[in-house]
């Protein structure tokens, strides 16, 4: 799976700290996710598709290998 | 994040000091073959070669043993539980996933290092083995765990 939380972060200007504060979870969960090294449950997508304010299909793509 | 079967992360430090003074008494006492330090004590055997369910003498009596060794193997398995168990300091679905990856990992190993043992160690040399395989299995999760998290903290500041 993969994701643009990177681009997402960027438009909404906030570190990977903030976001990880936000949503709970520690800098090295959000960091493993950019890296997409950690695919989230989806209560964190969700989570995630609250604070960027759009919908999860958006934010995160199914991979060809998945 | 909701999580089960951990302890909180205050007594991880307690885990640590328990842990580390068992390893050291474990380690004075394997280099002493389990002589010394001789703290003996009056304990209730009740399965035990002398006395207890098994043996000859049948009679339910204290007898006399060195505690030093069954004072480091409860300390090592106590103190080794909590380090491993209790949550981190920011526990979240990550670190519960290699969480559970490095306990798999740390099963794996320790079986392979006791299937080569089984094969290749004989007689006294084998029951050390034993020994010492009530505790890898923990050592061995401790270690893979706190380095995976330590390389994930790590990867952080390549992103910088």
């Amino acid at each position: 799976m993969k994701n643009n939380l990177k681009v997402e972060r960027a438009i909404k200007n906030i570190t990977q700290a903030q976001l990880a504060e936000l949503i709970g979870v520690s800098r090295q969960t959000i960091n493993a996710m950019e890296l997409n090294k950690y695919v989230p449950s989806t209560v964190l997508a969700l989570k995630i598709s609250n604070i960027f304010e759009k919908r999860v299909n958006d934010i995160f793509f199914l991979d060809p290998d998945d | 994040m909701k999580t089960r079967y951990l302890f909180p992360h205050r007594y991880k430090l307690f885990g640590w000091i328990i842990f580390g003074l068992g390893m050291v008494l474990g380690v004075i006492l394997s280099l002493n073959e389990f002589e010394y330090p001789n703290w003996s004590a009056n304990v209730f055997p009740l399965i035990g070669e002398k006395e207890g369910f098994f043996a000859q003498n049948k009679s339910r009596t204290w007898s006399e043993n060195n505690i030093a060794d069954e004072i480091a193997s409860l300390m090592i398995i106590v103190g080794g539980i909590l380090v491993a168990f209790c949550k981190l300091k920011d526990e979240d679905e990550y670190s519960a996933t290699i969480r559970t990856e490095s306990l798999i990992w740390a099963t794996y190993v320790n079986y392979i290092v006791l299937i080569l043992s089984i094969i290749i160690v004989y007689d006294m040399p084998f029951f050390h083995v034993l020994i010492y395989n009530m505790f890898t299995i923990l050592l061995f999760f401790i270690l893979r765990f706190h380095y995976m998290i330590f390389k994930t903290k790590k990867m952080i500041h390549y992103e910088e």
